[in-house]
């Protein structure tokens, strides 16, 4: 075995142990809490838009907002390496066609954008400019993320 | 002298066997002069069409992957469905006269749809869901030919199924048929119009319970499992329970549902996946009524866990 491949050996074994542990290294924790902070922030446009609660504009700001940052961040926590583990269901596709998923997260990043800049003030707004916002979600999943089993 | 006798009885015996079975195993099929006195609507159908999801099996994939937007209007076939049974080749039923299904009749297409007989007088494997197109109002099935009439043509006939015995048997379909090919009802007492209209549309065009329902060894419904849940016929993982005992649904209300199915969001806010995603897109295309019936219907089933 020559040098650089022990290394990289011991590296590799190094990371796996050690990167649960460090939070600001672990692409996979980080991106699953960032997820999951985009779906508790659809959740109120969501009831919103079907008459489960009463409409509040700076709700909805505060939910594309939360999208916004999310979507600046997620694409870096997608490194090579972090195909798999902790339960991940991210699809190998985005490590296969990484333009095809960086379009994915644009398409995403654009439809929010349009949103916070349209800012919505009524129900039949926020309906309008979250269409493409909730699509976008759908339309990633749909072509970069497995389902679990 | 008497075993020759003897072999003679059986020899006939086996004769009246063979010719019965053939006999029950035979097509049957519906004569033009019983189809209702209808005039087709296309508009109808395209409801239909997407109420049962044509598209999510015979739009020809592209490159590889689901069709989606307006290709999902090509229905040249293609897609191979890769079961227990062997390999179900889904064919062209774009109006191509020759390779399509453009020189049908109505009462040919009826048949195919609501008895699984092909028009040349074959039968039709099940992983065509004719079990629930059976329960379709019949003008149902003749506006939809009426809309896929309207699409494009697609040239190209798709190979046939590769299948292992004794499933290639195709005539063995005809005893199946016997014992599973039913035009009642899955469920009983559901009056309220919402509720009966979201049945037609559950039971009959949206063929929902051909993966949500269990089956048993020969590939029929467990009709006292009804929506209850079943092993993926794609490979790995379950297709959910959805009758109000099933796991998540349990939680969700009539709205939920019908939300989820225009939308594809959980109340959870996480979206629709696996084959569901091609189910919902083409449950998003039908009226706010329509899904609304489907709720309803989901609701009032009973509860199975």
């Amino acid at each position: 075995m020559s040098y650089l491949k022990t290394r990289s050996l011991i590296a590799t074994v190094a990371l796996t142990f050690t990167s649960p542990l460090i939070a600001g290294d672990d692409p996979l924790h980080e991106r699953h809490e960032l997820m999951e902070g985009v779906g508790d922030a659809a959740k109120p446009i969501g009831q919103m838009l079907k008459g489960e609660q009463d409409f509040d504009a700076a709700v909805v700001m505060t939910s594309l907002k939360t999208f916004d940052e999310a979507a600046a961040q997620f694409g870096e926590l997608f490194p090579p390496g972090s195909e798999t583990g902790e339960g991940t269901e991210a699809a190998p596709a985005i490590w296969e066609d990484r333009a095809g998923f960086d379009k994915a997260l644009a398409t995403w990043s654009d439809a929010v954008d349009a949103a916070i800049a349209a800012n919505p003030q009524t129900v039949e707004e926020t309906k309008t400019v979250a269409g493409p916002v909730f699509n976008a979600c759908k339309g990633c999943h749909d072509d970069y993320r497995i389902e679990d089993e | 002298m008497l075993i020759s006798r003897l072999l003679r009885v059986l020899a006939v015996l086996f004769a009246v066997i063979m010719v019965a079975a053939w006999w029950m195993t035979r097509p049957q099929t519906i004569a033009a002069t019983d189809l209702p006195d209808h005039q087709p609507d296309p508009a109808g159908g395209e409801r239909v069409f997407w109420a049962g999801g044509c598209a999510s099996c015979h739009a020809s994939p592209v490159n590889g992957k689901r069709a989606k937007g307006d290709d999902k209007l090509l229905l040249g076939g293609g897609l191979e469905l890769d079961t227990p049974y062997g390999v179900f080749r889904v064919p062209n039923i774009s109006p191509h006269v020759d390779d399509g299904i453009g020189g049908w009749t109505s009462v040919d297409f009826v048949n195919a749809m609501q008895r699984g007989v092909s028009p040349d007088g074959r039968h039709y494997y099940p992983s065509f869901p004719y079990t629930s197109y059976a329960r379709m109002p019949a003008e149902d099935v003749m506006d939809l030919k009426a809309f896929l009439d309207t699409l494009p043509p697609v040239s190209g006939r798709i190979e046939a199924h590769s299948l292992g015995f004794p499933w290639s048997v195709r005539r063995g379909i005809g005893a199946w048929k016997r014992r599973y090919l039913v035009e009642e009802p899955m469920t009983f007492g559901v009056s309220p119009t919402l509720v009966e209209r979201g049945r037609l549309l559950v039971e009959g065009a949206g063929h929902c319970g051909e993966c949500h329902t269990p089956r048993d060894r020969f590939g029929g419904m467990l009709r006292e499992r009804w929506l209850a849940g079943a092993p993926n016929p794609e490979g790995k993982g379950r297709v959910p329970n959805i009758t109000p005992g099933g796991e998540n649904i349990s939680e969700w209300s009539a709205a939920d549902i019908a939300y989820y199915l225009e939308s594809g969001f959980t109340p959870e806010f996480d979206t629709v996946g696996g084959s569901m995603v091609a189910v919902q897109e083409n449950m998003a295309k039908l009226s706010a009524e329509d899904r609304a019936a489907i709720a309803a219907y989901l609701r009032a089933l009973p509860v199975l866990d």
